[in-house]
């Protein structure tokens, strides 16, 4: 397994997530897709390290760690301003949320 | 020390003044305005008997340069020479009575702080005039006492009549002032300067100038004597002063007697050194016509203070001709007695209608019942009265007095001391003495220079003479002798206060000849030289033998010869003594006889007609109707500048109003027309389209715009990322591409 094998994963991974990004209609699928790039970059974390850094430096790993807590993080906050949304509009759709429209 | 003193002079009614006006701004005047000010005046008064001693032999101007301007320097300063020190004695002596007497006569008056608020004033500008060494001092005093008499005649100015009077004298006297300004800068252009004294002063250059500037040099002398005119009512801009009678009577004594109507001998004195034969000449018939016209009319006049008022003007005239004759000794001592006994007589007048006056505020209530006694009365007494009559107030008519001697003694005997005086019965009154100086005077000038001119002018002044005994005992028997005309008036009247009688009486000391005392020694007052007066060539001279017999005559009761002597005296070492004065002695004796006859008869025919009643005065009247309305009507003065002046003025006020009704605004309508007929079409419609235009344009142009970027912002956020990566792949190709 060479560096190119997680590289190549790690931009599947972030493909996936732009395409759910743009696409989705529904605002929890966008979420879903924000983590898919948020986890692809922390695989480029933890596989430059791993390959790039001597085998002591794990500061990338720790990064990626990092990373996880905040996507987790994230996530709540994210979850909490679309149950908000979904009171305020009755729906999730962000295409729907557009009272700020010029 | 000098300095100070005058200073002091000066400072002590200015500050009583602004105290008042500092005070006044708060809305609420100082109630002990009337004690500051008589505090004020007592000092003055006493600072002006020191300055008596302080009086240097040749005296020098105190000066400090007050403006400069180019290469012209004006300066400020004052000057002291007896003249000054009298005249300082005579104004402060008079005011501080005045002030006195005031405070009885003005109490209760809504307005009392602020009349002797004026009052300082007053005497504030009337000392700076006085004490001034040049020109521009003299005008600026000479101006602000103009505007206190103004404010003063108006003091009742809820009063129509005097309202009208006050601005009668301000603009009055503004005729004879524009002459006398003309007057200053001819002087002033000549020898670019308005100080008088000193080296470079003007009386020190004039005696330079030679005969080719006589012409210019007369007429500036009389042009600055038409201040004078205006300023000392002399004929013919006399006709403020009488209706100036509508102040309060202590003003009239005052300012309207004895202080500021002198102010104008006082200059036409100060003047002097630049006198010509013809200015002189123009001055005393000026004089002496004023004399005789001014009491013509007192004979006719019933309003107590009317007839005071002709005589104030009689005998300033009186001062003129003395001046104008060259007897400038005997012109200025004639301003000191006239002073005390003309002030004594209007504040002895006041106190007449002080005491009326209570009772009339009394009887307020049957004024009407009143009126139509009075009128009644009038319509009896005095069939010729057809119209002025009703005019006079009922407290000031003499017709409504009679018999008050015995209600108010020391207003009588003063005033009948006051009234010696004025009359010249001889030796005991001050009047005789200066009246016969200036009588002297004009017929010693008459006698040396065998002038016609001044044997007219003697005979002038001494028909006025006789005249002035007439009416004043005229006044004296109908106010205070035979029986009370008006009964319910007489039993209201009484002596008045303390504070009124003590002024009256120390004047009364006055009009005695203790001032001659001034005026008798002989090297305190020496005329100023006269460089530009010559005798005329036929002029009789006599041997210089008789000046010592003139001189000799010195005594007691030979004040006029002393004057004569002073005078001549001083002559012998001014630089034209030859024609000398010599004709002063035999001079001055004829006129010392010829004025008591005239006198005794002028008294001996009042007391016919007006108390023993055995001449008819109306009777005369008849006789005589035209002299008698020619006199009645003050020799049409008023009618003629009614008539002629006003009339004039308002024709041409018409005129020019026309004028700006027609050419003017229809300059003005036509260029408006013009303006908003075509100039405001084309404006119009320029403003519309392309003003407008361009600015809408604008907008129309934005808002398209706007219209279409907005689409832009969807609101979709989903598209803003895709256009965000599309931008990021468009980058990583272009970077790849290169």
């Amino acid at each position: 397994m060479t560096l190119q094998h997680y590289l190549v994963i790690s931009a599947i991974l972030f493909t996936l997530g732009i395409f759910a990004v743009l696409t989705r209609r529904n605002a929890i699928s966008i979420l879903m897709g924000i983590e898919l790039i948020l986890n692809s970059c922390n695989l480029n974390f933890a596989a430059f390290s791993r390959f790039m850094t001597p085998p002591e430096d794990i500061s990338g790993q720790i990064i990626a760690i990092f990373g996880i807590v905040l996507a987790a993080a994230e996530a709540a906050v994210f979850l909490a301003i679309i149950l908000a949304i979904y009171r305020e509009f009755g729906s999730i759709r962000p295409n729907e949320v557009d009272t700020l429209k010029g | 020390m000098v300095v100070f003193l005058i200073s002091l002079i000066l400072l002590c009614p200015l500050a009583a003044f602004t105290v008042f006006g500092l005070l006044g701004l708060g809305n609420r005047s100082f109630q002990r305005q009337d004690y500051l000010s008589t505090a004020a005046m007592l000092i003055a008064l006493v600072c002006s008997f020191l300055l008596l001693g302080e009086i240097a032999p040749d005296p020098e101007p105190h000066t400090v340069n007050w403006i400069s301007l180019g290469g012209v320097t004006f300066s400020m300063g004052f000057y002291l020479d007896s003249v000054t020190a009298i005249m300082l004695i005579v104004v402060t002596l008079v005011s501080s009575l005045v002030h006195i007497f005031s405070m009885g006569y003005m109490h209760g008056d809504p307005r009392y702080p602020r009349f002797f608020a004026y009052l300082s004033l007053f005497s504030f500008s009337m000392l700076f005039l006085v004490v001034s060494d040049n020109l521009l001092g003299i005008y600026i005093g000479w101006e602000l006492v103009g505007l206190c008499s103004y404010l003063l005649i108006g003091f009742w100015f809820e009063k129509n009549s005097a309202a009208d009077a006050c601005k009668k004298a301000f603009l009055t006297t503004r005729v004879g002032d524009v002459g006398m300004f003309i007057g200053m800068m001819m002087l002033f252009t000549k020898f670019k300067t308005l100080s008088l004294y000193g080296e470079g002063g003007i009386f020190a250059l004039v005696a330079s100038l030679n005969t080719g500037d006589m012409v210019w040099l007369s007429i500036a002398g009389v042009l600055i004597f038409c201040g004078a005119i205006g300023k000392s009512a002399q004929v013919p801009l006399h006709t403020w002063l009488p209706d100036a009678m509508e102040g309060p009577t202590p003003v009239s004594a005052l300012i309207h007697a004895a202080t500021m109507v002198a102010a104008g001998v006082y200059l036409t004195a100060r003047m002097f050194p630049i006198l010509t034969e013809t200015s002189s000449l123009v001055i005393a018939y000026i004089g002496g016509i004023t004399a005789l016209i001014a009491a013509t009319i007192a004979i006719v006049r019933f309003d107590i203070k009317r007839v005071l008022a002709y005589s104030t003007i009689s005998q300033l005239g009186y001062m003129m001709l003395g001046i104008g004759a060259g007897s400038y000794v005997a012109g200025l001592f004639h301003l000191t007695t006239h002073a005390f006994f003309k002030a004594l007589l209007f504040l002895g007048s006041g106190s007449v209608i002080h005491a009326f006056h209570a009772m009339h505020a009394h009887a307020h209530d049957d004024e009407n019942d009143h009126a139509h006694d009075t009128h009644g009365h009038e319509h009896d007494d005095h069939a010729l009265v057809h119209d002025h009559g009703s005019e006079i107030p009922p407290d000031q008519d003499m017709r409504n007095m009679g018999g008050l001697r015995h209600k108010m003694p020391i207003t009588f005997v003063t005033m009948l001391i006051a009234t010696l005086s004025i009359s010249g019965v001889p030796f005991v009154f001050s009047g005789f003495w200066s009246k016969d100086a200036i009588l002297g005077g004009v017929l010693g000038r008459a006698m040396e220079w065998n002038s016609v001119h001044h044997y007219l002018l003697f005979g002038i002044a001494l028909c006025a003479a006789g005249i002035t005994a007439f009416y004043m005992f005229r006044l004296i028997f109908m106010t205070f002798f035979g029986e009370p005309r008006n009964q319910e008036m007489h039993d209201m009247a009484h002596e008045s206060p303390k504070s009124m009688t003590v002024p009256l009486l120390i004047l009364a000391v006055l009009s005695l000849p203790v001032v001659n005392i001034l005026w008798f020694n002989e090297n305190y007052v020496q005329p100023p030289e006269q460089p530009h007066l010559h005798a005329p060539q036929h002029a009789y001279a006599s041997p210089d033998s008789k000046m010592d017999e003139a001189r000799g005559t010195l005594s007691l009761f030979g004040v006029s010869e002393a004057v004569a002597a002073e005078e001549s005296g001083h002559d012998t070492h001014g630089a034209h003594a030859d024609d000398g004065h010599h004709g002063h002695g035999p001079a001055h004796t004829i006129a010392m006889v010829l004025s008591i006859c005239a006198a005794g008869l002028g008294i001996f025919l009042s007391w016919l007609f007006y108390h023993k009643r055995t001449l008819s005065a109306e009777s005369v009247a008849t006789t005589f109707r035209p002299l008698y309305n020619l006199f009645w009507h003050k020799y049409y003065f008023d009618e003629f500048y009614d008539g002629v002046l006003v009339a004039l003025t308002v024709w041409k006020a018409r005129l020019f109003a026309q004028f700006d009704g027609t050419v003017v605004d229809g300059i003005v309508n036509g260029v408006g027309k013009v303006t908003r007929d075509f100039l405001a079409v084309f404006i119009g419609v320029f403003d519309n389209r392309v003003v407008d235009g361009a600015v809408n344009r604008v907008a129309e142009v934005t808002w398209a715009i706007g219209g279409r970027v907005r689409r832009i912002q969807t609101g979709a956020i989903q598209t803003y990322l895709f256009v965000v990566i599309a931008g990021i792949v468009l980058l990583i190709l272009i970077f790849r591409a290169l």
